[in-house]
């Protein structure tokens, strides 16, 4: 899944995605993996997972439903929302 | 071990301002209808909300009710609060003068305060900078001149408390006053709480995808989030002795209450904690759950609160979870208001004979599990003697109420 | 428009009051952290520090401020789960730390809960959050992390879920007399049994809002202070603190409040300080020590002076506190702070002299209120 997505987003669109995660939940770099789990390995709860999303929609200017904020438990499941958003939204 | 206070205390006047009307009987007349009373946002510019429904009051002329005070020195939420008390006197059946001559006092709970006032002066800061604030408004601002408008509007002399515990407040404020008059600190206290619709709370609420496009649907199966209220609400406290000598209209008998706190989450309702403050609350009232014949929920219309406030009334109740309805359903999110007005129609129900409706239910969402009964619809008639409110809120404050039928 | 009567009625129903004990104080004041600072700053008639905590871009009106000098969050709050408190829950979170930190023991949060005096919580955090609605390319691209901070009772609900406190947690606003209102408040709270021990507090931040807004509303005079801080008792039934054998550091004797209307104030709170000095069993010949709530408004500062004089018979007692001139105007933190500041002085006194306080507070609005203490272990 990685591979699919990761080829829609620009090289500076993954760093940021990655930059806003880290920075929510307060991480060390090293800390976040494209799999660990925001909420079981990162002590996140739906607070910090909704501001990851506020956040993603007015850094890269794209809307997400809130529905998608389920996929959205790690790295990986971010970026695919992300990339299915960035196609077919609205952008600011 | 608490301290039972020493005197029977009643509520004998109601007074409300909502979008569902203005006085006790028309607002109890569109809730007992199941009339929907939210519309589009008329107090700020809603450009680019996608939702821009809310439960306003739009035909309220504080002048018209205000007969002391002077509006204009006023925010919203104070007028909406001495309104309703002013109200809630007349109601009563007492002269101004019985009250000013009395042990009489004021406490109102709020989520946001004076937030409109607040939102006029963020309007000055980001065209002309903080040093264009005007200094009327900001006069205005501290949330605690909700109670002292009550106060200032009706006389009283007394205590003059304002409790800023979010959506549960005006529980707190019923809890509060019913101790005071019961342990002879009061001979007469309103209670209740007011809000004002504010645009930082309409983003905040939709922002945290907790905002419903039009319309409040709680306990259905396709509930969307809350909608944003305002209004203010009061209740007239007073002595049963003093009621009954003076021939008063008694809605009912608060019978107790309960206040605890999750301290788990700003935000996230806590099962446990709240069944365990309704346990309270029965205890200091000394009913048994099979003595509660009508719920009026917290019922805010999230997927989140409907889960946790089922769950923690199955906790309690068992498989025989009295009837439970949200009157959000109706008038929105009223916030610090929210309990008070809760409080206001489960004495109308107490005295009337009826259990207040939850409208637009259309599925009951069967994740909810199975027996429970939100009213769908109208008001039904029944005879309901002992009836619980809810209220919670931001920061796990909890608080239950709990009042009886008089006979 | 009649004009509101300022006399109380005399109380005959209302039961005698049993005294309530303080076992602990967390000050955060422009003096520094802790008790001791405080009382040395009001000895010495010291101005706390005078370096306001403000953000880039920032102008500040033309008069003197009072700011907390390092609040110390990493060291006594921790470090994750920090970023996104606001400055009003990280004054309040610190003054409870130090507050439970002098404990001899810890107690239980089970059993424990909070009552907190404010006047609007954060107006930074509200304000702020208000303007970016109006200031982003969408209204709600606003952070969802930051809206509990908009809301009165972030800081009580923090403490609780901080301590694990899970007993009554009342926010009260109540402005210049938040300070009397939660000591009533706590003990009812503690006579309906909602908490066996209380956190009684009051926290003001200072911000450029708030700045700006005493400086226009033009009610302090003009060398007045903005100040800002917090402070926190531990409170509880003085059974309970002998029994646990924790030391009473002073005894809550009276707390009373009033309306008085405007045009009454100094009648109304003449009246309101003679019911609390009757409900302690207290003859205005027997205080000792003022802690004046009202220095540095326009005209409030007199009348509060006047409604003393006339509740003592004539006079203003030996000790007289005046705690802003130390740590500014701190609103709905000062009530406390008048009480903390008392006794920090007191606690330099050392044991040795009895004394016996009246703590007092009025509004513009007419809010009146009166709090009697003695000084427990700390000076008996």
């Amino acid at each position: 899944m990685s591979t699919d997505t990761t080829t829609a987003l620009t090289p500076e669109q993954d760093a940021q995605l990655r930059e806003i995660i880290i920075e929510v939940l307060e991480l060390e770099a090293d800390e976040l993996t494209d799999t660990s789990s925001f909420i079981d390995d990162h002590d996140a709860d739906s607070l910090l997972a909704i501001e990851i999303l506020a956040r993603i929609e007015k850094d890269l200017g794209v809307t997400i439903p809130q529905d998608d904020l389920t996929e959205m438990s790690n790295l990986d499941g971010v970026r695919a929302v992300v990339v299915r958003n960035l196609g077919s939204g609205e952008h600011a | 071990m608490p301290e039972s206070g020493t005197r029977r205390v009643v509520v004998t006047g109601l007074g409300a301002v909502s979008s569902a009307g203005i006085g006790a009987a028309e607002f109890t007349a569109s809730i007992r209808e199941g009339l929907r009373s939210t519309s589009p946002i008329a107090s700020f510019d809603t450009t680019g909300f996608p939702h821009v429904h809310a439960g306003e009051v739009h035909d309220f002329d504080p002048a018209e009710w205000l007969r002391r005070i002077e509006p204009g020195r006023w925010g919203r939420s104070s007028q909406f609060a001495a309104s309703a008390a002013r109200l809630a006197v007349a109601d009563a059946g007492l002269q101004e003068n019985d009250l000013a001559g009395s042990r009489a006092g004021s406490v109102m709970g709020t989520t946001s305060g004076e937030s409109a006032v607040i939102e006029q002066l963020v309007a000055q800061w980001a065209s002309d900078g903080l040093k264009s604030l005007d200094a009327g408004r900001v006069a205005a601002v501290p949330a605690g001149r909700i109670a002292a408008a009550v106060n200032s509007e009706l006389g009283l002399n007394g205590e003059a408390l304002t409790l800023a515990t979010a959506c549960s407040a005006s529980n707190y404020a019923l809890g509060y006053a019913y101790d005071m008059v019961a342990g002879g600190e009061a001979d007469y206290m309103l209670a209740g709480g007011a809000d004002s619709v504010n645009r930082w709370a309409h983003a905040g609420f939709y922002r945290l995808g907790a905002l419903a496009e039009e319309v409040c649907r709680p306990f259905d199966a396709n509930r969307s989030g809350i909608l944003t209220a305002e209004g203010g609400v009061a209740l007239l406290l007073e002595p049963y002795d003093r009621a009954v000598a003076r021939g008063a209209r008694i809605y009912a008998e608060v019978l107790g209450y309960s206040v605890n706190c999750d301290a788990e989450h700003m935000v996230h309702p806590d099962p446990t904690s709240i069944a365990a403050c309704i346990r309270a609350a029965h205890r200091s009232a000394g009913v048994t759950p099979e003595q509660i014949d009508y719920i009026c929920a917290h019922g805010t219309g999230t997927r989140t609160n409907d889960a946790t406030e089922v769950a923690a009334a199955r906790e309690v109740f068992g498989d025989r979870i009295p009837p439970i309805s949200s009157i959000k359903s109706m008038i929105g999110h009223t916030m610090g208001a929210a309990s008070g007005f809760g409080a206001l129609i489960c004495c109308q129900a107490l005295y009337e004979g009826f259990l207040p409706p939850t409208a637009g239910v259309e599925d009951i969402d069967p994740g909810l599990g199975p027996g429970v009964d939100p009213v769908p619809g109208t008001a039904r008639p029944a005879r309901p003697e002992v009836v619980q409110n809810h209220g919670f809120a931001f920061g796990g404050n909890n608080a239950i109420t709990v009042l009886g039928r008089v006979a | 428009m009649s004009t509101v009567t300022a006399e109380a009625p005399a109380i005959h129903t209302a039961a005698a009051v049993s005294p309530l004990a303080i076992t602990a104080v967390g000050a955060v004041t422009p003096a520094g952290l802790g008790l001791e600072a405080l009382g040395r700053a009001v000895a010495a008639g010291l101005p706390g520090h005078a370096e306001p905590p403000v953000q880039e871009d920032e102008t500040l009106p033309p008069r003197p401020v009072r700011a907390v000098p390092d609040l110390k969050v990493a060291e006594l709050i921790g470090r994750k789960g920090t970023r996104h408190l606001d400055r009003t829950t990280k004054l309040a979170l610190v003054a409870c730390r130090l507050a439970l930190d002098s404990l001899p023991a810890p107690v239980g949060g089970g059993s424990t809960g909070v009552v907190l005096g404010t006047s609007t919580g954060s107006i930074r955090s509200s304000s702020e959050y208000s303007l970016e609605t109006l200031r982003q390319e969408r209204p709600y691209l606003v952070n969802p992390s930051l809206f509990p901070n908009t809301v009165m009772n972030c800081a009580a609900g923090q403490i609780a879920i901080r301590h694990g406190l899970k007993g009554v947690n009342a926010t009260l606003a109540g402005g210049h007399l938040a300070g009397v209102q939660v000591l009533r408040y706590a003990r009812n709270a503690l006579r309906q049994g909602h908490a066996d021990r209380l956190l009684v507090g009051g926290v003001e931040e200072f911000c450029a809002q708030s700045a700006w807004g005493w400086h226009q509303s033009g009610s302090l005079t003009a060398d007045a202070a903005v100040g800002e801080g917090a402070a926190v008792l531990v409170v509880e039934p003085e059974k309970a603190a002998h029994a646990a054998g924790r030391r009473v550091l002073a005894r809550v004797l009276a707390c009373e409040t009033g309306y008085a209307g405007r045009g009454g104030l100094a009648q109304g709170l003449a009246s309101v300080i003679g019911s609390a000095l009757e409900r302690s069993g207290t003859a205005p010949a027997g205080i000792t020590s003022a802690s004046l709530g009202s220095t540095g408004h326009v005209g409030l500062d007199r009348v509060e002076e006047r409604a003393l004089r006339t509740a003592l018979g004539g006079r203003l007692p030996d000790q007289v506190v005046r705690v802003k001139e130390s740590v500014g105007e701190c609103c709905s933190a000062g009530g406390v702070l008048q009480i903390a500041g008392l006794l920090g002085l007191w606690q330099r006194e050392g044991a040795g002299s009895a004394r016996t306080a009246v703590v007092t507070a009025v509004s513009r609005d007419g809010q009146v209120g009166c709090v009697v203490l003695d000084a427990g272990s700390l000076a008996g």
